[in-house]
């Protein structure tokens, strides 16, 4: 009858210890597969021109930064450079007047539509902005994206 | 004029691109997620001087999971908030045995400083550069000790993430 108790005693013990491991082991491999989402399918934060979001970082680039860094972002502008490499295929807006630059790096599962790009285009683009800065390399201001597709 | 002007700027002596690329690979036996790319990569070459330089945007390193993403972004890892930019300005130091006229690829070492993390440190490399009609490819491939950069967050020490991580940097012109 007793050995009957710390049976049932210890069967809620072993249970509940695999039922904590499994929980852990679903924490962990949800940690180590989790991948970024298509960007199509998230939500943009802001929708912006190219001239004005491009202003907005000329103006104060430390703040441009705080407010978009990270953020998913959708950018309509005209395309002023395709740059297509073989792994690679990057979109550009420019300001002509100051030669400050938008470049969109696509996602591996849209580079197709923006190799179908032209300059001149005008387009729709959404992406993750990564940052701003000044280039001493070309003297000029640039704001880089990853993760990019057509907005549609 | 015109065609003046479109000889001058093919052989133009310093050649830049926006879209130069940097794999970044630093995966361990014990975590094989610490690996980015930077597609978004500034590059210059003058080939009459040799001279080289890229500049790289720490958040434009792009990794396929989000919490890496984030960790390689904080003050344990790379601080991209103090230190947003990574650089390298150098010189091919063998430059006469490279002809930009004539297709082929070409060993060539580059020396030179580079910064990462706010640390400026000489390195020196092998790499190629490949020329092809009009076309410039410059690459390299090389490998760096956090340490030396002031990079020792917990993830180094706990093993996750490779102390010597690998670096292919490929420009384009």
């Amino acid at each position: 009858m007793l050995t009957t108790k710390i049976n049932k005693r210890y069967k809620k013990w072993i249970l509940a210890f695999f039922v904590l491991l499994l929980a852990g082991a679903a924490v962990v491999w949800y940690i180590f597969t989790e991948k970024h989402e298509d960007t199509v399918m998230v939500k943009a934060d802001y929708t912006v021109n190219a001239p004005a979001f491009i202003k907005e970082f000329q103006q104060n680039m430390t703040a441009a930064n705080k407010k978009y860094s990270e953020k998913i972002i959708i950018v309509n502008g005209t395309v002023s450079e395709i740059e297509t490499f073989d792994t690679t295929a990057n979109i550009k807006m420019t300001d002509t007047i100051s030669n400050a630059y938008i470049i969109f790096a696509f996602q591996q599962q849209h580079m197709g539509d923006a190799k179908q790009m032209q300059v001149g285009d005008a387009v729709s683009i959404k992406g993750s902005c990564s940052n701003g800065s000044f280039s001493n390399i070309l003297e000029t201001e640039y704001i880089t994206f990853k993760r990019c597709a057509v907005n549609k | 004029m015109a065609f003046l002007l479109a000889t001058g700027l093919l052989f133009a002596q310093k050649k830049t691109t926006t879209s130069a690329t940097i794999n970044f690979d630093a995966t361990t036996s014990i975590d094989k997620l610490p690996k980015a790319e930077n597609k978004t990569v500034i590059a210059s070459l003058d080939t009459k001087t040799g001279k080289m330089a890229f500049e790289a945007q720490v958040k434009s390193f792009a990794f396929s999971n989000p919490r890496i993403q984030d960790h390689f972004n904080n003050a344990g890892w790379m601080d991209s908030e103090k230190f947003p930019t990574s650089t390298f300005t150098g010189t091919i130091s063998n430059l006469k045995t490279v002809s930009f006229s004539k297709d082929g690829v070409y060993d060539v070492q580059v020396k030179g400083e580079l910064t990462i993390h706010g640390v400026t440190k000489p390195v020196e490399t092998k790499g190629t550069v490949t020329v092809k009609g009009s076309s410039i490819k410059a690459a390299a491939d090389f490998s760096i000790k956090l340490a030396d950069y002031g990079i020792n967050g917990p993830a180094v020490g706990a093993g996750k993430v490779s102390k010597e991580p690998s670096i292919s940097v490929v420009a384009e012109f």
